[in-house]
């Protein structure tokens, strides 16, 4: 094959990604606390021999998390947190702490609050948060204190990474970090609201159906260069 | 083309919600039901670039990579425990739990099962059961010639005669709560069982350890709001209709590759 076919192909290789990131998108619709991801193309520039120009070619070598705050839904549960702004929560795994902006908690059989998977929701200071039980009336107020029956128990922990790029995102609407995290100067938590999806999925289809033309355009492309090449060993006999 | 499989996730999970919107619009009228919430977590991520390695070609550090997500699976189903409005019916068995707590009965096997359906009778030998028939705990016997029973919030159980002006005790009705009620196994008929996520039971006294008190002559109804399940139906309907129309392009676009040439 030639040059330009090549460079179709990175391009057509790069839209199929791109095609996977809008199915995962708008499969989330649904997941509470999912970011919406995205796929950055770059040009690549690939040398070719000593007197020929360089060849450029498309890579979707980058993929970028929307950090945007997602709407808020209103659940009237007693372990429900939306974040309202910057922060994520803090919880511990197996694999160590882990960041996460899905709110729906539940205490587990030990009193400790845990998210769906049962990793535990960390405070301030990361230690476990842990609710008595036979508490009647539980208030979390906008800072993340926690309050059973009017004591306070223990301040929910938000905290921002230094560097949003240093997110990596894990199943379980997770994100693993690697810099320093940095607990949020004013945080804001909503009791009994969770926050959606931030996808939003006029845009998801937009972008589905430029990606598909797109697609279609390369194809047409190949299918050009293709016939052309056939007509050159044709004419040459 | 992964996109095929991603959006069949998506397709499923927005058919597990409109399953759970369904239970929930079926059991409108259960008392004591609580409405369920399907929730869902993203799938595994495919690191096709890692983010933090180093870039070949001129020695810098890509900074975020290639994630490509692989879709949606159910995180869970759970209850949400919010109290339902009380409806009076002015049985002398009916009872409502104002609070979050449960009432425990014994099942035929000798287990203890635990239910918020307050809709008590009375056996053939005067014990106090469920609609199903299972006995209340503690085991309590109301007498043939009783006129009346009289419950207060902290469960005391009285009985009215017509030859005596004094009514009788005939005991104490408790309450059992349970540290992450959510994480009780339903197993129907209005029915939990205790399981290793909710803990063990206290049980207490109404009134007593912020597990609610009893209310004579209500019923809970069904915490289902119906207009918000309606929303929840069309949302999930328009969920299912996008990831099918993901799976259409991406089925056109592998029908692109087929037909080169």
């Amino acid at each position: 094959m030639d040059n330009a076919s090549y460079t179709t192909l990175t391009r057509q290789s790069g839209l199929q990604r791109e095609m996977q990131t809008v199915a995962n998108n708008l499969a989330n619709l649904a997941t509470t606390g999912f970011r919406k991801e995205g796929v950055i193309f770059a040009e690549h520039v690939k040398a070719l021999g000593r007197d020929d120009p360089s060849l450029s070619m498309a890579t979707a070598s980058v993929a970028n998390t929307d950090l945007r705050q997602g709407s808020l839904s209103q659940t009237n549960g007693t372990f429900d947190f939306a974040i309202e702004g910057e922060g994520f929560f803090m919880v511990e795994t197996a694999d160590g702490n882990r960041l996460t902006r899905a709110g729906a908690f539940t205490p587990n059989g030990e009193g400790d609050l845990v998210t769906h998977d049962g990793n535990r929701l960390l405070d301030a200071g990361g230690a476990p948060i842990f609710v008595p039980a036979g508490v009647a009336d539980l208030q979390v107020s906008a800072d993340g204190t926690l309050s059973a029956d009017g004591q306070p128990l223990s301040q929910i922990g938000l905290f921002q990474p230094e560097n949003p790029f240093d997110l990596r995102r894990e199943n379980g609407v997770r994100f693993e970090f690697t810099g320093e995290v940095t607990p949020v100067e004013n945080p804001t938590i909503l009791q009994g609201f969770v926050e959606d999806s931030n996808v939003n999925p006029v845009g998801e289809v937009a972008r589905m159906i430029e990606v598909q033309r797109a697609y279609e355009q390369g194809q047409g492309f190949l299918e050009k260069e293709d016939e052309r090449i056939r007509a050159v060993i044709r004419a040459l006999g | 083309m992964r996109a095929l499989q991603i959006a069949a996730t998506g397709m499923a999970a927005q058919q597990m919600r409109v399953e759970t919107i369904s239970n929930n619009l079926a059991n409108m009228n259960t008392t004591g039901y609580n409405a369920r919430r399907a929730e869902f977590a993203d799938l595994h991520y495919q690191q096709q670039t890692r983010a933090g390695t180093i870039n070949a070609a001129d020695g810098t550090i890509v900074p975020t990579g290639v994630q490509l997500g692989l879709g949606v699976r159910p995180s869970s189903v759970t209850v949400e425990l919010s109290q339902g409005s009380l409806g009076a019916t002015g049985g002398d068995l009916d009872l409502a739990i104002e609070g979050l707590g449960y009432i425990e009965v014994t099942l035929p096997s000798g287990q203890s099962a635990f239910t918020r359906d307050g809709g008590l009778k009375r056996s053939a030998d005067g014990l106090i059961v469920t609609s199903d028939g299972y006995p209340v705990v503690p085991e309590i016997t109301i007498p043939s010639d009783a006129r009346s029973i009289s419950i207060n919030a902290e469960g005391e159980t009285y009985a009215y005669f017509n030859d005596r002006v004094e009514p009788e005790l005939l005991g104490q009705l408790s309450i059992a709560g349970f540290s992450n009620s959510k994480g009780l196994e339903a197993i129907g008929s209005n029915l939990f069982l205790e399981s290793a996520a909710s803990g063990a039971p206290t049980v207490s006294t109404p009134g007593e350890n912020g597990l609610g008190t009893l209310r004579q002559g209500y019923l809970e109804n069904s915490s289902v709001d119906a207009v918000r399940e309606i929303t929840e139906l069309i949302e999930a309907q328009r969920g299912y209709e996008l990831n099918a129309k993901v799976l259409t392009a991406a089925d056109q676009m592998l029908g692109a590759t087929t037909q080169i040439r």
